[in-house]
């Protein structure tokens, strides 16, 4: 088994939502657990798929694990290194090991900046380097991801989707990253473009010896890169295993749901459209929700199917994930054979 | 294509005039297209290659400044006949032999206003649009339902509020919203991005409009959320049998609700003929653009072997220096040696291969 370069153990996030003008002095607080009791981990060289709805937590643990947002309680370790509690100057070293593509392009490149000046700031945050240096690496930059020399002296505005995507896999890379964590890279991108970013970054982890944390919520391009998937539903996981057994064999109702409307819209006939009985509930879950044992029991059709037994709803009795067999992990009271 | 057409196009341009490199961005050129009554018609392209301008034409939404509009787009349906474009013609010196615009005058103030006396009565009532970003085009201050009561009261026959309001509750139980009545009362903040679509699709439908223009329904929400939506207006379009042009670059979406499809590269169409021929993968005799575009969805057996995909190469084209030859040529994998002259410097014409099929490509001329 190869060593593993992350290890996330009982990552909690709790956000605080203040309540009203006078909230600070009240002692009744809402807690928003977006992130809750999460442990997974990463081998090098290997990609994790982190699948979910919007707001079940996948951006979030993004960016606890690179100290973007600090946790709650829990533990981070890179290499060997427990980096959760470090000092910024101390995470400095770090830092230039993970880095983070991020989803909107448009706000994370400066738009005032020609594409040299973004790539020689990327390079020279970390170390000292020459004028000839720096153009040296720059150009090995570019190779890596494939982009003309010629686009160095445009504006972010300039280029298009899949060439700002480049530089920002290559302001990535400046650095010397090892992991990246990529969230959701090739939403809001043309399908040829997709294709593109996503040979880009299967080259880039072949060459390099780069590990992913790839975010996203387009389940055919995580099962495509990724060699274990995680799906997350209300801050938790609920099914974590190998990429090609939670796409053909999932167990947990949530994730079979989830693939299925993939594999419904693509043999959808445009007058055959099959009725789904759970319209309603659909699209309709937040935090704000109360929910006691499993969270998914609202939505989950063996709930129902199984006449709403007191196990699922019981608040003590929250299901936990539990190996099944070659590393597949479930969270459910009946996982779907 | 037997029925009568709703929408006819006939040689649209709509340029933008860029200060910064002089010269005018074409961002549709020469476009025609034709919707029958109760069709979907699904535009697929890239992102840049002109489909959403195509739809903001149609609408009279092109700011007339920087924007240059030329062509004809006409309206026929039970109520109205129009011909929704006031040509800039008057407003701009332009050679019609090659299209190209020689100068604008400065006074184009008053194509604006015609433009908009044109629209009245169409914009919303016989033309609506679902806009890609539903968040953005609700007003977050005002409840979805009031917002939908006010475009009925304006758009329809129905004045008295108490109707309209009915008539709101209709349309949110008809898109499926659970509990309307509740959700009458939401604020879009409060809604989920599905939600708020949903709410999009009421407000637009509410107004039984002759033509919906649907610009990228799904793009932006999830897998899940995404499906049901696209569930919601194939169903909508059994029941309520709307015509419908549809926007997406999802090719998925345009495969499950549209009856024939248009494919738009660089300003133009490069494809147009019934879904079935167009966007099948056993269909051989298709655009080289079109083909790749199929080829680069991640199917079953990438995902098997954890290949690379087929990527297009390059990027969009830049409509700006529009080459002389074909428009997708610098991208295109199938150029032979024969015709590799042709696809250079001359620019294939629409031609139709079978019934209802037409495409530009030197590879099926004779």
């Amino acid at each position: 088994m190869a060593e593993s370069i992350l290890e996330v153990e009982n990552l909690r996030k709790y956000y605080l939502q203040p309540r009203g003008l006078f909230s600070p002095f009240k002692t009744e607080k809402r807690i928003i657990p977006a992130v809750d009791d999460v442990s997974f981990y990463i081998k090098k060289n290997e990609t994790m798929g982190l699948v979910g709805e919007t707001g079940c937590g996948k951006t979030t643990i993004g960016r606890s694990i690179l100290k973007l947002t600090p946790v709650t309680s829990g533990r981070v370790i890179f290499n060997g290194t427990d980096i959760t509690h470090l000092t910024p100057s101390e995470f400095r070293p770090y830092r230039r090991q993970m880095q983070m593509i991020f989803q909107d392009l448009d706000a994370a490149l400066n738009p005032k900046m020609r594409i040299k000046s973004i790539l020689t700031e990327a390079l020279t945050v970390h170390h000292k380097l020459s004028e000839a240096e720096i153009n040296h690496r720059i150009e090995e930059l570019l190779e890596k991801v494939n982009l003309k020399k010629s686009k160095l002296s445009s504006f972010s505005g300039e280029l298009s989707g899949g060439e700002k995507r480049r530089v920002g896999i290559a302001r990535s890379l400046a650095v010397g990253a090892r992991f990246l964590v990529a969230d959701e890279p090739t939403s809001a991108l043309d399908v040829s473009i997709q294709a593109q970013v996503v040979n880009l970054l299967k080259d880039l982890q072949k060459n390099l010896g780069l590990s992913y944390l790839f975010i996203s919520h387009d389940l055919r391009i995580v099962e495509l890169l990724s060699h274990k998937v995680a799906v997350m539903y209300l801050g938790r996981i609920v099914e974590m295993g190998l990429a090609g057994r939670i796409a053909n064999a999932p167990r947990h109702p949530y994730t079979r749901i989830l693939w299925s409307s993939l594999l419904k819209k693509k043999s959808q006939e445009a007058t055959q459209v099959p009725s789904d009985q759970h319209d309603g509930r659909w699209g309709v879950f937040d935090f704000e929700r109360s929910y006691s044992g499993c969270r998914f029991a609202p939505r989950c059709p063996v709930y129902e199917a199984k006449g709403n037994p007191a196990i699922c709803s019981d608040p003590a009795n929250a299901p936990k994930l539990s190996d099944i067999g070659n590393g597949h992990k479930v969270s459910c009271h009946f996982p779907l054979e | 294509m037997n029925s009568r057409p709703v929408l006819k196009i006939e040689n649209l341009r709509t340029f933008f005039y860029s200060k910064g490199k002089r010269a005018f961005v074409r961002s549709v050129d020469g476009v025609n297209l034709r919707i029958g009554k109760g069709e979907t018609l699904g535009i697929v392209g890239e992102s840049g290659s002109g489909k959403s301008v195509t739809a903001l034409s149609i609408m009279g939404l092109v700011p007339g400044e920087p924007g240059v509009i030329i062509g004809k787009i006409g309206l026929k349906t039970d109520n109205i006949q129009k011909n929704l474009l006031q040509d800039l013609r008057d407003y701009v010196k332009i050679n019609m032999s090659t299209g190209r615009i020689m100068e604008v005058y400065k006074d184009n103030v008053g194509w604006q206003k015609n433009v908009d006396r044109v629209m009245q009565g169409i914009r919303g009532t016989e033309i609506a649009m679902i806009f890609q970003n539903p968040k953005l085009a609700l007003n977050p201050f005002i409840p979805i339902g009031k917002q939908i009561t006010e475009s009925i009261r304006i758009n329809t026959p129905i004045k008295k509020r108490s109707q309209a309001r009915e008539r709101a509750m209709y349309w949110l139980a008809k898109v499926k919203m659970d509990s309307p009545r509740l959700r009458y009362y939401n604020n879009p903040y409060g809604l989920s991005g599905g939600m708020c679509q949903r709410a999009m699709i009421a407000m637009a439908l509410s107004s039984d409009p002759s033509l919906l223009i649907a610009d990228e329904p799904t793009t932006g929400l999830d897998a899940t959320i995404q499906s049901k939506i696209v569930d919601l207006l194939a169903d909508l379009k059994s029941s309520v049998g709307v015509t419908t042009m549809l926007i997406s670059h999802d090719i998925n979406v345009i495969k499950a609700l549209s009856d024939n499809v248009a494919v738009m590269y660089g300003g133009t169409l490069l494809e147009h003929g019934p879904v079935g021929i167009i966007l099948s993968a056993e269909h051989q005799a298709k655009h080289p653009y079109t083909a790749a575009l199929l080829e680069s969805i991640p199917r079953e057996k990438h995902i098997r072997e954890k290949g690379y995909l087929q990527a297009i190469k390059g990027d969009v084209l830049d409509t700006i220096n529009i080459p002389l030859g074909c428009r997708f040529y610098s991208r295109c994998d199938k150029v032979t040696e024969k015709i590799q002259e042709k696809c250079d410097n001359h620019e294939p014409d629409l031609r139709e291969i079978s019934s209802g099929h037409s495409l530009r490509c030197w590879l099926y001329y004779e």
